[in-house]
């Protein structure tokens, strides 16, 4: 065991340090930059069961210290995912987490059980939360009862690991956080955005064509950790933190309000090795420290 | 350099890289040229773009700023014009001042085709990217078309630069430089059935460019401009949308692209508050 590496579930990740789904394309986006298999591992964009066009511009907007997203789940689709991205990146030997979302249980299945027929990925993240599209988005994430339904469903599916990725919106999210992990949830992962919006003053119009969009980057992080918090509390799965990590200090943070690992979200858009150094970051902090990465997590909580 | 020389460049590959200031040249209030000391040559081609950012903005302005090259090199350059906080502290960079730049990034313009008479259409900061195509053609041995618009004689920027390399056209709304009106009413007696166009302005003059293009069947390239996160092709924040339906992501499918295949009557991201420059 590596100074760097950390325990999800049954999964051990090279590192903490993952990328957050939607801010990462399917990571074969970065040969320019660097090796995306020195990660933790990567977030896929959402998958769903079949391509998606997205949201008519305006899709984003930069707000205080944040951005607001409306993709709309834009995506190549689960199939050609799997024939032409999977291959790709287990060649490279990264550690995948297939991001996915559907508007029924049904097709969570679907896609679920396409994923398992292929080799290389290492755990499937049920998004739930996102703010952005008009079924199955954010209202299942929101509803303890449909949080544990999908989860069940999807892991009655495969023998891959799930993730449940928690929106900060839910208004009772340690007991949402809970349903999924007495429903088999292997991991959750905290926070997907929140929505907000923003108008043109001067045009007199709103910013986004969706009205609505997500709030990420570093404006986000103090809800974040917040939450990260309060289901690490709740509950005993790993719990990954997510929301305006910018630098190896905010990563360390969360590691110290007790997640397990982190993903970089935002950050991506501002420098396409932002994951990669935040990694290097860690890994220099912990030598001059003289302590673990394990060591690191939950210390804020002791 | 020949035609044939431009024709067969490959592109570079995408770097983050931190470079400072060399220098900030203001052209009155609104525009400002930023060269940039690079830690090696730069090989971006006329077209490309870099996302740019101040290294100490710290979380705000958070995202950096799509720009085109205005030249590439050992010092590569970009011209601005302002609008909102990005812009505004670049307009006040002083020498030395540590910036971020991703890039090259993106579709360059088509490589211009042995016999055509090139005609390049640009409006206000729109200029930029058909600058440095000027040169380019100007150094293969081609004496392009310049037709140049703006508001006012404020909003020509780097029209000397032009100067010698083109045979330049000037339009302007007030009519205090070259001719009364946009370039649309002048581009009619321009487009003859050897011309190719390559355009970069607001988009409703490269719509309107585009359309007057289509109808005479010469080709029109025209650079995309749109909201950016990443600019390198992984938020999908940057989509237009095309005629044979569905969207391209204009930062890595253009900003370039045959301008036959957008639909400019689609939803495009709304047109902004463009002030006319008063100095
Ligand atoms: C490929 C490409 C090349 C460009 N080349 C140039 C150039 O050479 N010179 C120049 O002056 N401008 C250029 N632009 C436009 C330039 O990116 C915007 O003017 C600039 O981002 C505005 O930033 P701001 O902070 O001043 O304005 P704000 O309005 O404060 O910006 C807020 C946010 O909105 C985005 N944004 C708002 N309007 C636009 C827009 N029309 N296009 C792109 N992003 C927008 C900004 O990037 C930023 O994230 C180019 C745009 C693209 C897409
Ligand atoms: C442009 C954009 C697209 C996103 N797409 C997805 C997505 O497809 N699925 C998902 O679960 N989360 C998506 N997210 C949310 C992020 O994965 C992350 O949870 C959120 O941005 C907070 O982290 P950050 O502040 O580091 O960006 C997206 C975020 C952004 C900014
Ligand atoms: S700007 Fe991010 S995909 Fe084009």
């Amino acid at each position: 065991m590596s100074r760097e590496s950390v325990t999800v579930g049954s999964l051990e990740l090279r590192n903490a340090v993952l990328t957050a789904s939607g801010t990462f394309g399917y990571a074969l986006e970065y040969d320019d930059f660097f090796d995306v298999a020195e990660l933790g591992g990567i977030c896929t964009k959402g998958l769903s069961l079949h391509p998606r066009p997205g949201n008519p511009p305006e899709r984003i907007c930069e707000t205080a210290a944040g951005m607001l997203n409306a993709i709309g789940l834009a995506n190549v689709g689960v199939e050609a995912f799997c024939t032409d991205k999977l291959p790709l990146l287990r060649e490279r030997g990264v550690t995948v987490i297939a991001n996915i979302f559907a508007s029924s249980v049904a097709d969570f299945v679907t896609i679920t059980k396409r994923l398992d027929a292929e080799a290389g990925v290492h755990a499937i993240e049920l998004n739930v939360s996102c703010p952005n599209v008009a079924e199955g988005g954010i209202e299942f994430g929101k509803d303890k009862k449909m949080c544990a339904q999908v989860t069940a469903a999807v892991k009655g599916a495969t023998k891959i690991p799930v993730w449940v990725k928690m929106s900060p919106e839910a208004a009772e999210i340690a007991a949402v956080g809970k349903a999924c992990e007495d429903a088999g949830a292997d991991a959750l992962t905290a926070v997907n955005t929140i929505r907000g919006m923003a108008i043109d003053s001067q045009l007199s119009r709103v910013r986004l064509k969706n009205r609505t969009g997500g709030l990420s980057g570093p404006a986000l992080k103090p809800i974040a950790l917040r939450i990260v918090w309060d289901l690490v509390e709740a509950v005993s799965i790993p719990v990954i933190g997510i929301g305006g990590i910018s630098t190896t200090r905010d990563a360390i943070e969360f590691l110290m309000a007790g997640a397990t690992a982190v993903q970089v979200g935002t950050a991506n858009f501002v420098d396409p090795c932002a994951a990669s150094k935040i990694r290097a970051g860690i890994q220099e902090y912990c030598e001059q420290k003289n302590v673990t990465v394990r060591e690191l997590i939950g210390s804020a909580r002791r | 350099m020949s035609i044939d020389d431009l024709r067969s460049r490959n592109l570079a590959p995408r770097k983050l890289i931190r470079a400072p200031l060399l220098r900030r040249e203001s052209i009155g209030q609104a525009y400002h040229v930023l060269t940039f000391d690079a830690p090696s040559d730069c090989r971006a081609v006329a077209g490309q773009f870099t996302m740019v950012r101040g290294a100490e903005w710290g979380d705000a302005p958070l995202l950096p700023r799509p720009m085109s090259y205005l030249t590439a090199g050992e010092a590569p350059s970009i011209l601005i014009k302002v609008f909102g906080e990005g812009t505004v502290r670049m307009a006040r960079a002083e020498p030395g001042e540590p910036f971020e730049l991703l890039g090259p990034l993106g579709v360059p313009w088509r490589a211009p085709t042995e016999g055509r008479r090139q005609l390049l259409v640009g409006g206000g900061v729109g200029i930029a990217p058909l600058l440095f195509l000027a040169r380019d053609l100007a150094d293969a041995g081609q004496k392009p078309v310049v037709l140049y618009g703006g508001r006012g004689r404020y909003d020509l920027p780097m029209r000397h630069d032009l100067k010698g390399i083109c045979e330049l056209q000037v339009t302007t709304e007030d009519g205090s430089r070259g001719t009364k009106g946009r370039v649309t009413d002048v581009l009619g007696e321009l487009l003859g059935g050897d011309t190719e166009v390559y355009t970069c302005g607001p988009d409703r003059m490269m719509a309107a460019v585009a359309k007057m293009c289509a109808e005479r069947d010469v080709p029109c390239e025209a650079s995309l401009e749109t909201p950016m996160a990443c600019g390198y092709g992984v938020c999908l924040g940057c989509p237009v949308p095309l005629t044979e339906g569905g969207y391209i992501y204009a930062c890595t499918q253009g900003p370039c692209i045959d301008a036959r295949r957008v639909d400019w009557t689609g939803d495009h991201a709304p047109t902004r508050v463009d002030t006319e420059a008063t100095s």
